[in-house]
């Protein structure tokens, strides 16, 4: 066994290996879910407060609302993080593409511009 | 005897719910040369991706000097000494030559700096030399797929997957690039290459393996592989 296929055989058996599946799909649910039911509950607490004459459970229900709003932001970020992710990264990967495309097309309105041949030249 | 290098078992893969690897067996001994050969579209890719950690199969393990590695990520088995050459070069256009060697060595455990690194790949590669200050994109394609192996090289890799060599070139460029392939397997690396040009490679291979449909109808000696190679590509 040669020294690289010793190196590699120490490697590999370093290395780890994650079996859990993706969970950006269950975070983007989570955060729907949390931005879904934070704004109901806040409608609901407001409601509530409507009909309490007593300020101190005035005061809870209007504290229960605002944390409910605060859930549906943190909810809102939390779907957004997980859902433009997957976006984003296609969104790289096509401009990569798209760049790559657009010099090959400029290099080779060059060569034949300057009559030289667009063919693959030989290597010397 | 020592473990294979790389060992694909029963491989299944497919890309949603369309299944395009049908449990492939696939071998690459310490240091050889294997020829993966196989008409447009047989799914040859797809193995060189599974091999590589860019796609998880659904079924079937990835084993490295031994080891299983199904579903490690392609940047830790890129780190281990796995490396791949993907159809289409993967250089950075609009990067220089330098540059792109640079890249190079921002893998872990590449040592000796850029220079150390450019004088590595200008020493077999003396063209690039002349090209260093050039954007890749502007490069031929023979000059890129040179950049492409160099880079590749630099990081001292155990196995080196190489997907479509020959694509877009001539065929002198893509004789004179297998020499430097063969060259660089008798310096111990293992190298499974895709083709769809079986000529090309045959020559410089060890072992060679025909994909016909996402299976293996075939792997031996090239020099076993003669008729059935014809009826891979034309059917019948």
């Amino acid at each position: 066994m040669n020294d690289r296929m010793e190196r590699l055989k120490a490697d590999a058996a370093q290395i780890t290996v994650s079996r859990k599946p993706s969970r950006d799909g269950l975070w983007q649910t989570l955060g729907a879910v949390a931005m879904g039911a934070g704004v109901v509950m806040a409608f609901v607490a407001y409601q509530l407060s409507l009909g309490k004459s007593d300020p101190r459970d005035i005061s809870s229900l209007g504290i229960l609302a605002v944390s409910m709003l605060a859930l549906a932001v943190v909810g809102a970020a939390v779907f957004l993080r997980y859902s433009l992710a997957r976006f984003l990264r296609f969104w790289l990967l096509r401009q990569l593409v798209e760049d790559q495309a657009h010099i090959d097309r400029l290099v080779t309105a060059l060569h034949n511009g300057d009559g030289a041949p667009a063919a693959d030249e030989t290597l010397t | 005897m020592s473990e294979p290098a790389l060992e694909l078992c029963r491989v299944h893969a497919a890309y949603g719910g369309i299944e395009v690897l049908h449990g492939i067996d696939l071998v690459v001994p310490e240091g050889a040369v294997v020829a993966l050969l196989g008409a447009n579209g047989a799914g040859k890719s797809t193995a060189v991706k599974v091999a590589a950690g860019l796609l998880a199969p659904t079924a079937g393990s990835v084993r490295v000097a031994g080891h299983d590695v199904t579903g490690a990520a392609a940047h830790d088995l890129a780190r281990i000494g796995v490396c791949t050459i993907p159809e289409g070069r993967g250089v950075f256009a609009n990067l220089t030559v330098r540059e792109n060697l640079w890249m190079a060595t921002q893998v872990a455990g590449v040592t000796g700096g850029l220079s150390g690194v450019e004088a590595t790949a200008f020493e077999r590669f003396p063209l690039l030399g002349e090209r260093r200050t050039q954007l890749a994109g502007t490069l031929s394609g023979g000059e890129q797929q040179m950049l492409a192996l160099a880079r590749a090289l630099v990081t001292d890799p155990a196995v080196l997957l190489l997907d479509e060599l020959s694509m877009g070139l001539a065929p002198i460029v893509v004789q004179r690039l297998y020499e430097i392939v063969a060259q660089v397997a008798r310096e111990g690396i293992s190298i499974l290459v895709v083709e769809q040009f079986a000529q090309a490679v045959l020559g410089i291979a060890d072992r060679a393996a025909i994909m016909v449909n996402g299976e293996i109808t075939r792997a031996g000696p090239p020099s076993a592989l003669g008729s059935e190679l014809s009826s891979a590509y034309l059917g019948g």
